[in-house]
């Protein structure tokens, strides 16, 4: 296997100057969107954006997470939001297409070319990342910049960040730099920091952060996980229950044979009525 | 060898099943199968041939989604129209008796092809009061699985979640009921002549008479001659 290439998102480091996002928009030849609230909105009156979200025109955006406490006061806590590229991915599992494949390197890639717009990916993602584009009836999200990667670039993401808070590497390298940085911030005023994607969802996500706080506080899920309804789905009804569909057609068949041979012998049957 | 009993005007016929009923049964039988199978192409994970044959995943879609609002459409329709019909099959299934187990009891070996005894059957026999139970549950719950589906951002998430995985069942108990009840309809040497009540009408006088006996003898035997006169 090839060693795994990941994007490392630094939430110390973050000023939340939205380079990445531009930088998104503008390899992805994405336009903006307006009425969407990349600085709370229009009317919202506040730059706390925490309720953003990903559409099919933005695979990825900052948001603004303000939190109250009552030792640390008031804190904004920025987090990079795309698709976490999960090692598992919950949205190639349900697509039935087979839109959604796992590139050697580690990227959750989306063939637009094969999608059909049902959004089964949208709802079975933990994260409700992948969006439905009307215009194109697909759905759209982050590529990992797989095609910058292939040329031997850096994601767009990564490649703008100006802090250096986005990086692009190789996983184990990177995972390896952010305990050290965690280490770090731990002793240096935050004591609750963390790494989210290295075990998340079990296998872990392609995507790795390092948090100044508890996930909750970025308002990523403690523990994220494929929804039951989903897992019953995929796990249960689509592999097994199927078979009840050519045991019955098998039975009539059975059926249309024997009843033939038999009723040869009471022919009144066969001929519709009971003289 | 013979597919289904012929059709014989030439022996007494009485009347099984009003146009309506017939018009209404035949729309949601082809809608039902255009359903399924586009529905199947995505079910069984991308069956690209199957998909060709509706013009693509895209047609199939399209296909899928035109049949299914003619489904809906005229099975409402066919409720709001011929409520009175609807309810008088209600009260024959509500009639479930002793004679309704009985049929179920030896129903394997009559389908099957061997000659048994059957006690006198309403209307519906115990397999199609159970058929009329069954099947249109689960179009019911495939119309409102499906429309959900079809619209999800309007839902609760956990609906939808919720539904996609109904929406499966369902396809599968109905299909399952549709794949012996069609046959059952048409093929089966014992109860062929059915087809032809859900085709053009009626049905032989002396079929109905030995099928279901205590329909016969209430519509039109002796006694409902005498209450008629
Ligand atoms: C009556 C109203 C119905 C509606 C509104 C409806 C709608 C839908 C929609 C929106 C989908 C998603 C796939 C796509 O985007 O093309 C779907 C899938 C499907 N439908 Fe329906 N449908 C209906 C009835 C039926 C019936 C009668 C059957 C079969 C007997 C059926 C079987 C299926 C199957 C097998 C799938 C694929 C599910 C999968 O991928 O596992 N549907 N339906
Ligand atoms: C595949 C071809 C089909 C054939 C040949 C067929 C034939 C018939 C016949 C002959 C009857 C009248 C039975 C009687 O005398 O009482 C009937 C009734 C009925 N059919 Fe179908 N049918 C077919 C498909 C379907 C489908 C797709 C559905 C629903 C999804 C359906 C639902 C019903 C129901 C609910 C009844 C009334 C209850 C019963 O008699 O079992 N049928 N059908
Ligand atoms: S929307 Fe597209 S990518 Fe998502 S599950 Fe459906 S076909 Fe697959």
């Amino acid at each position: 296997m090839t060693r795994l290439m990941t994007n490392l998102y630094d939430s110390s480091k973050c000023t939340a100057c939205r380079g990445c996002f531009t930088a998104c928009k503008d390899s992805n030849q994405l336009p903006a969107v307006f009425d969407k609230s990349y600085f709370g909105g229009p009317g919202n009156g506040t730059y706390d954006s925490k309720d953003g979200d990903t559409d099919a025109n933005t695979y990825m955006m900052i948001r603004f997470n303000e939190t109250e406490d009552p030792v640390d006061g008031v804190r904004w806590n920025f987090l990079k939001w795309q698709c976490m590229h999960c090692m598992e991915p919950a949205c190639l599992a349900v697509c039935p297409k087979s839109a959604y494949t796992k590139l050697d390197w580690g990227a959750t890639f989306h063939d637009e070319d094969k999608c059909i717009g049902c959004q089964y990916c949208t709802y079975a993602c933990p994260f409700g990342i992948p969006k439905y584009r009307k215009h194109t009836d697909t759905v759209t999200k982050c590529t990992l910049c797989y095609e910058r990667v292939a040329e031997g670039l850096t994601p767009a993401c990564a490649r703008s960040c100006a802090p250096g808070a986005v990086k692009f590497g190789y996983r184990d390298e990177l995972l390896e730099e952010a305990r050290i940085r965690v280490k770090f911030l731990r002793a240096n005023g935050f004591p609750r920091a963390t790494i989210y994607g290295e075990t998340e969802l079990g296998a872990g996500t392609n995507k790795l952060y390092i948090l100044t706080d508890t996930p909750d506080k970025f308002g990523l899920p403690v523990n994220p996980q494929v929804e039951g309804n989903t897992v019953f789905w995929q796990d249960w009804v689509q592999p097994y229950a199927g078979w009840l569909i050519p045991l019955a057609l098998g039975g009539s068949a059975v059926s249309f044979v024997t009843s033939r041979v038999v009723a040869n012998k009471n022919e009144e049957h066969g001929k519709g009525g009971h003289a | 060898m013979q597919w289904i009993p012929e059709y014989r005007e030439d022996v007494p016929r009485v009347e099984r099943f009003n146009s309506l009923a017939r018009f209404t049964h035949w729309t949601h039988t082809v809608t039902f199968l255009l359903c399924l199978f586009t529905g199947l192409a995505l079910f069984l994970d991308g069956v690209d041939w199957l998909a060709a044959i509706f013009g693509g995943y895209r047609g199939a879609g399209l296909v899928h989604r035109i049949a299914a609002v003619i489904l809906t459409v005229s099975i409402l329709t066919a409720m709001a129209v011929g409520f009175k019909g609807v309810i008088a099959w209600i009260k024959d299934l509500l009639r479930f008796g002793k004679n309704d187990i009985g049929f179920l009891m030896v129903f394997p070996l009559e389908f099957l092809g061997f000659k048994v005894k059957i006690p006198p059957q309403t209307r519906f026999n115990g397999g199609e009061k159970m058929n009329s139970v069954v099947t249109p549950t689960m179009v019911f719950l495939l119309m409102i699985s499906g429309w959900i589906i079809w619209w999800p951002s309007i839902w609760w998430p956990g609906l939808v979640r919720f539904s996609y995985w109904v929406h499966d069942l369902a396809m599968i108990f109905g299909t399952l009921m549709v794949c012996m009840h069609g046959y059952l309809g048409s093929f089966h040497p014992g109860s062929g002549e059915s087809f032809w009540g859900m085709w053009k009408g009626t049905v032989r006088e002396d079929w109905a008479k030995h099928h279901h006996a205590i329909w016969y003898e209430e519509t039109y035997g002796d006694k409902a001659k005498t209450e008629e006169e």
